[in-house]
């Protein structure tokens, strides 16, 4: 009688319990097997972090193997400034000091709408700084690793090595034209972290890490180099031109050894550089070459047999008409020899060659030389230089071009051309890059001196060597270019600038030669944009410094004048 | 009747032994497991913490490379020359005595030269008997 309301009671609370396991069974079904996929996922996302790994960038090397740009790992502080900003003083206050910056721009930093802020660019944090910041506890600051670009020869060729930017990415010179093999390859690791922020190492799933970057070897020598900006240096100082050059290659096989550049620029405080000190003028500035240029229509003549290096030429006494313009010398000169026009520089003789020669080879032979047309080299930012075609010379091109007006070259072409005769006719693709190693040492890609073409030959290159040997002779243009124990091959260049469409006053001197003259091994060209102090002639300007830096490479390359050499038979 | 009948019937020692082995092994299992799961954990600690102080060895290694390469630049060489006032200058060439390597242009010469006594005696000698040397030659 009893038992009736009980089991109704005990039916109810087993329906009860019933429904509610049925329900929870099907949300476990639903959770654990309808929406498995996505909520696996979810927490996978939850659990695991994905760390991305930055490739270390490879390192440029000059020709010896030193280092002339690397990559450093610092570490950085940053912020989240959207967390840092309502106790941005503050905190400044408090950095300022560990992160050796000024408080109010630190607090400028920290008060922006940025989530992630560098707080130091490039000084590294030493770990118990980072330790002492991290014992603050702020809110917002955190630490990571970064590499950064260091330039261990400050401002040493900075403008072939070129520049990085904040992203690591090469802007200017070998660092941009490079770029494809000195970046490195991003790696990334598929982590655990326990409560505490650390990684829990078994449970790491993937784990693939970065390639660094391929080293880049030039044919830059760090020491050549040196000697190149410090020459360059004082020479600034002492004639005060607006800018200077000077370049060292090997004319047997186009290396350069040397490319130097004033303005210059310290790529490790880019801030302080302007546009114009940052351009490599040896490849990017054109400028009329002046008589630098008579190297090319005596070749080409000789060359054609046109004329004999004693082959004489009325030179007016200083004053030619032609074409109803006159054309003048520095210096008025009589009748003059193919070889005495060469190292008189005269300027009516040149003219007078290229009349015999006639435009159609002289525009020949400038094609040959590369004039007009980019040498080639792997710096980005080459410029072709003016050469104008045939169709568009006047009547005055003929004997203008041969003194070097009326074209626009680039130092590095007016250097290939020289080392062309150097080189018994040979034009070859100047070469800065010599190899791509990787971080083992091992070569992956070796770059070859490259032949571009015969100019000349060898025979019009021997008489050339022989007329330019004369250049640096007391009765040449530039005895002060000549060297003890070295014979040396050159020529002067003195062009009037050009400035609104008129000649002014103000000239680039230059001088390019080659010793010894007889076997060449090295060639250097030196070009001062508007030397002030009253000397302006390319002899006495640009000579000196070529004399200067020739000694001292030939010192350091350990080159033997050209002295007697000693019996054999007395060593013994 | 069967229920009383098993309750008198006595615990059969196989069956005991048996189900003790089987608690045992599991126990054992389940403790090797914990044991291997700790040892992973820990031993992945090791790494990390290997891993850690290889970087940070590595990243030292860069720092002191850039400084050796900042040290050596000509430029920093030159300054210090000045700072201490060491007055280093490169030798002249009147102060350089070259050597040239033996060629075959020496071996001619050589071949040719008057011997001195000693040298051609030790000529005349077998030449296992006497070391190589260049004078010789």
């Amino acid at each position: 009688m009893t038992l009736a309301p009980q089991k109704g009671r005990a039916l109810i609370v087993v329906g009860a319990l019933a429904s509610v396991f049925t329900a929870l069974g099907f949300r476990l079904f639903d959770l654990h097997v309808l929406q498995h996929k996505e909520l696996s996922a979810l927490a996978q996302a939850n659990r695991e972090q994905v760390v991305h790994q930055q490739g270390r960038r490879g390192e440029i090397l000059d020709a010896n193997g030193n280092p002339l740009a690397s990559s450093l790992s610092v570490r950085i502080a940053t912020a989240d400034a959207t967390v840092t900003a309502p106790q941005a003083a503050d905190i400044a206050q408090k950095l300022a000091p560990l992160l050796n910056m000024d408080v109010e721009s630190l607090a400028q930093k920290l008060s922006g709408q940025s989530h992630y802020v560098r707080l130091n660019q490039r000084d590294k944090l030493d770990e118990d700084i980072v330790q002492k910041i991290r014992a603050m506890k702020l809110k917002g600051i955190s630490f990571e690793d970064q590499f950064v670009r260091s330039y261990p020869n400050g401002s040493l060729a900075s403008h072939v090595i070129g520049f990085v930017d904040a992203e690591h990415k090469g802007v200017q010179g070998i660092e941009a034209s490079m770029e494809d093999y000195l970046q490195g390859q991003p790696g990334y690791e598929v982590i655990e972290r326990d409560r505490k922020g650390r990684e829990i190492r078994a449970l790491r799933t993937e784990d693939i890490g970065p390639r660094d970057g391929f080293n880049v070897v030039l044919t830059i020598d760090q020491m050549v180099q040196h000697i190149a900006e410090q020459e360059l240096e004082k020479a600034m100082a002492e004639f005060k031109p607006q800018a200077g050059v000077i370049i060292v290659s090997r004319p047997k096989t186009g290396e350069i050894l040397a490319m130097s550049s004033r303005p210059t620029f310290d790529p490790t405080n880019m801030d302080a550089a302007s546009a114009d000190d940052r351009r490599n003028r040896c490849i990017s500035d054109v400028a009329e070459p002046g008589s630098t240029f008579k190297i090319v229509v005596c070749s080409g003549a000789l060359n054609e047999g046109i004329v004999t290096l004693n082959d004489q030429f009325d030179c007016e006494n200083g004053a030619f008409m032609y074409a109803g313009r006159i054309l003048h010398d520095a210096h008025p000169f009589g009748v003059l020899s193919v070889e005495e026009i060469l190292f008189h520089s005269s300027n009516i003789g040149a003219a007078k060659v290229a009349l015999r020669m006639g435009p159609v080879r002289l525009a020949d032979y400038i094609h040959r030389y590369g004039f007009g047309h980019k040498t080639g080299i792997e710096l980005p930012g080459e410029v072709s230089g003016i050469a104008h075609p045939l169709a568009k010379w006047n009547n005055l091109s003929i004997t203008r071009i041969p003194m070097g007006h009326e074209i626009a070259v680039t130092p590095i072409q007016m250097l290939m051309a020289m080392n062309a005769i150097a080189n018994n006719g040979v034009r070859m693709k100047p070469l800065i890059v010599r190899s791509i190693v990787d971080t083992d040492g091992t070569t992956i890609f070796q770059y070859r001196p490259e032949q571009v073409g015969q100019v000349v030959t060898p025979r019009a290159c021997q008489l050339m060597t022989a007329a330019l040997r004369k250049v640096v002779s007391p009765e040449g243009t530039a005895p002060k270019a000549a060297l003890e124990g070295f014979d040396v091959a050159g020529k002067t260049g003195t062009a009037q600038k050009v400035e609104n469409g008129q000649y002014v006053s103000k000239y680039y001197s230059s001088f390019i030669g080659y010793f010894p003259a007889s076997n060449p091994e090295i060639s250097i060209l030196v070009s001062l944009d508007d030397p002030s102090g009253g000397a302006f002639y390319g002899g006495s300007v640009a000579g000196p410094v070529f004399r200067a830096v020739a000694e001292k490479v030939a010192e350091y390359l350990g080159m033997e004048p050209q002295t007697p050499r000693p019996e054999v038979s007395k060593l013994s | 009747m069967m229920k009383r009948n098993r309750k008198r019937e006595p615990l059969r020692f196989g069956t005991v032994t048996r189900s003790l082995v089987v608690c045992v092994c599991v126990a054992v299992s389940g403790l090797c497991y914990v044991w291997q799961k700790n040892a992973i954990y820990r031993l992945g600690d090791e790494i990390k913490k290997r891993e850690t102080a290889l970087s940070s060895a590595q990243k030292r290694n860069l720092m002191l490379a850039a400084k050796l390469a900042q040290l050596e630049s000509p430029v920093q060489l030159e300054e210090t020359c000045q700072q201490y006032n060491l007055s280093l200058v490169a030798p002249r060439e009147n102060q350089v005595v070259r050597l040239y390597e033996p060629g075959p242009e020496w071996d001619v010469q050589m071949a040719n030269a008057p011997l001195a006594p000693q040298q051609a005696q030790a000529r005349l000698q077998p030449r296992n008997s006497q070391p190589r040397t260049l004078a010789t030659q």
